[in-house]
């Protein structure tokens, strides 16, 4: 998830790296905190663009890392040199820890997805022992054909194939939801919210961080504050991360 | 939302400032019982998505498989329209008897239960394989999404290795489907139905009777109902040159460090066993942080919170004075009990009778020795049990030794007429 919320060339003010951070942890983190790590080299030295600082990716991963560690119980000094490793050394750091820091990187949304693809893939495994080792057992085949007897989202799953892993958490989006969200793909870049082709459609505005917006049409309805938002937001990000990973996805 | 609580119990209140001491400890979880609103309750509990997946080989013939059939109908018939089930049979075939549905009637599922007749052998990892395969289909985070297993028998069809069946049920259960394993009869394999538990962050049952299905569904349901905290850890990290010794729980490891725990429930107490060794101490310094971290159902993040120990120091001689606390003593000495069934078990695989015989009796003899309170004669008469089995039934009393080791670590069904 880390990735997902910052490209790796993103650039933000602190304002947008305390919230970025917070909101992966789920505490809320002080400016004094960010500066404090900054001065004992926790964190990089942010970058500058006029008077003030600027912080990118690296700098989100260092944050989470040093307070998903230090709420653990570890002391900084320990956790010091685990700050200086490269990004995608940090980002594994980040999938290894379990607890609030691996929310960050393993939300339930995308847990809850991969459940189906790591029973096929047991499936399969299976299928291979069984032939091993006998003929006489039919298992495999009445195995999987127990997963065409159910309803939509195993089709779903199956028209999707292996070779989209991550289209699977389509399941976790509404079907409207999703393909919305894919139609609008290809111009999100371009799009700069206003007007569309029917005139009910209009489109709301939100400004993550500079050069990130995310547009909504006026006709879906977000859900309630609460679980369900959450859920429905980290499925959101899931699908994103899909996106950036595989554009064809 | 219910949150646990946690609480430090030593066994004396204070440590040594003069030299090195040792800390028996008690760490107390306890999960507040929800308001109760009489009537609500079903309407608050999260939506059931369950896989019921019953073992139907010829061993299952009979009133076996007659009361699987029963208690099947009935949590079929406690289930509302807000809660999906499957029916998964398995003999040396998987069938799904019924694919995933919402019971919004739970008639079609009566009618298919009772088409339910038994087979030949028992391809165990294949019937869980299917039935979580439907859990998974319909896996939703906010909603309670568990494998029900009934076997009355040791997998010979399939994958059979437990460590590997444990290990692949542990990856269903990081990704938010538990798994409960309850074996039936005298014949089932209480080794692989433990791991498989333990592994599924689910209910152990053994079932001596088949007529008390009905009341372990029921306990299951109830179960789900009051779940508050799922993947349950807990990261212990002494400080200042404090170590923590021994872990009385024999709890697993979780791949981040910490320790896995059974699932929080609304209105139950988990225990955990600590000793530890100190330093000559310094008074105010912080000995040790647990951090207790779960997933709680409808909410995407993992909570957690994080208790820190102080205690008072003492001159040795003085700290020897102090009382210990007496329920701890019980508590830690239970624990204790758990280990020692799992060294019993030990003996008895080798053929070594005589030495579980007398191991089984100096567990009791120091229990004799404590206070004698409501649970330690609780745990002297299971004890007892154990010993006459021993020479009548060595098998059974294996299985109880094994569901009773496995208390530290796991939910263990008790049935009401083992409780009285």
């Amino acid at each position: 998830m880390v990735k997902v919320s910052t490209p790796a060339d993103a650039h933000y003010g602190l304002e947008d790296l305390l919230l970025a951070a917070g909101e992966l942890l789920g505490e809320e983190i002080s400016s004094r905190t960010v500066r404090l790590y900054a001065t004992q080299g926790l964190i990089d030295r942010p970058g500058k663009a006029g008077r003030s600082a600027v912080y990118g990716h690296r700098h989100l991963l260092q944050l989470v890392l040093v307070r998903a560690l230090a709420r653990r119980g570890l002391s900084l000094s320990a956790i010091a040199p685990l700050c200086a490793l490269d990004d995608v050394e940090l980002e594994q750091q980040l999938e290894q820890l379990d607890g609030v820091g691996a929310a960050a990187t393993a939300p339930s949304s995308l847990a809850s997805s991969s459940a189906l693809d790591y029973l096929r893939d047991l499936q399969s495994s299976e299928d291979s022992t069984a032939d091993d080792l006998s003929a006489s057992t039919d298992l495999p085949a009445s195995a999987a054909a127990s997963i065409h007897l159910s309803g939509s989202a195993a089709s779903l799953a199956s028209r999707l194939g292996k070779a989209q892993p991550f289209s699977r958490m389509l399941g976790m989006l509404s079907d409207p939801l999703s393909s919305q969200v894919r139609a609008e793909r290809p111009s999100s870049g371009s799009r700069t919210g206003g007007s569309s082709r029917e005139a009910s459609s209009r489109w709301r505005r939100y400004t993550l961080a500079p050069g990130i917006e995310v547009h909504v049409r006026e006709s879906v309805s977000l859900p309630p504050a609460g679980p369900r938002r959450e859920q429905w937001l980290n499925s959101l990000l899931a699908r994103f991360k899909q996106l950036i990973h595989d554009p064809s996805g | 939302m219910t949150l646990p609580h946690l609480r430090f119990r030593p066994l004396r209140p204070a440590v040594a400032s003069d030299g090195p001491s040792r800390l028996d400890l008690l760490l107390t979880i306890t999960t507040p019982s929800a308001p109760t609103v009489p009537d609500h309750g079903r309407q608050q509990r999260p939506p059931l998505n369950l896989a019921l997946v019953i073992d139907r080989s010829g061993s299952m013939s009979g009133t076996k498989l007659s009361y699987a059939r029963k208690a099947a109908r009935f949590l079929a018939g406690e289930l509302t329209s807000r809660d999906r089930l499957a029916i998964v049979t398995f003999d040396n075939d998987v069938k799904v008897v019924v694919p995933s549905t919402p019971v919004a009637d739970p008639q079609p599922f009566i009618n298919a239960i009772n088409t339910i007749h038994s087979g030949s052998c028992t391809a165990l990892f294949d019937g869980w394989l299917v039935g979580a395969t439907q859990v998974a289909e319909h896996l939703d985070p906010t909603h309670m999404n568990r494998v029900l297993l009934l076997s009355d028998g040791q997998a010979n069809e399939g994958l059979t290795d437990h460590a590997q069946i444990a290990a692949k049920v542990a990856g269903l259960t990081r990704r938010g489907i538990s798994t409960s394993a309850f074996g039936l009869g005298v014949d089932f394999d209480e080794d692989l139905m433990g791991a498989m538990a333990a592994a599924g962050d689910g209910t152990l049952a053994h079932i001596e009777t088949p007529s008390q299905l009905a009341d372990l569904y029921a306990s299951e349901l109830q179960g789900l109902a009051t779940t508050c905290g799922r993947r349950v850890s807990v990261g212990l990290r002494a400080r200042h040159g404090a170590t923590v010794l021994d872990l009385l729980n024999d709890l697993k490891s979780t791949s981040a460090g910490n320790h896995q725990l059974p699932n929080l429930r609304a209105g139950q107490e988990i225990n955990v066993g600590l000793q530890l060794e100190l330093p000559a101490w310094s008074p105010n310094q912080e000995i040790l942080s647990v951090r207790l971290a779960w997933d709680a159902p409808g909410n995407s993040e993992r909570l957690s919170l994080v208790e820190v120990l102080r205690l008072p120091v003492l001159a040795s001689e003085d700290l020897d004075q102090l009382d210990t606390d007496a329920e701890v003593a019980e508590q830690l000495a239970l624990l204790a009990a758990n280990r020692e069934r799992r060294r019993v078990i030990e003996e008895l695989d080798r053929g070594d009778h005589s030495t579980a015989s007398t191991s089984l009796m100096h567990m009791r003899d120091s229990l004799m020795s404590m206070p004698g309170s409501v649970t330690i004669s609780r745990e002297l008469d299971l004890l007892n049990q154990k010993l006459l089995l021993l020479k009548s039934d060595p098998k059974l009393s294996r299985k109880r030794l094994r569901r009773e080791s496995l208390r530290s670590n796991t939910t263990v069904w008790e049935s009401n007429d083992d409780q009285a």
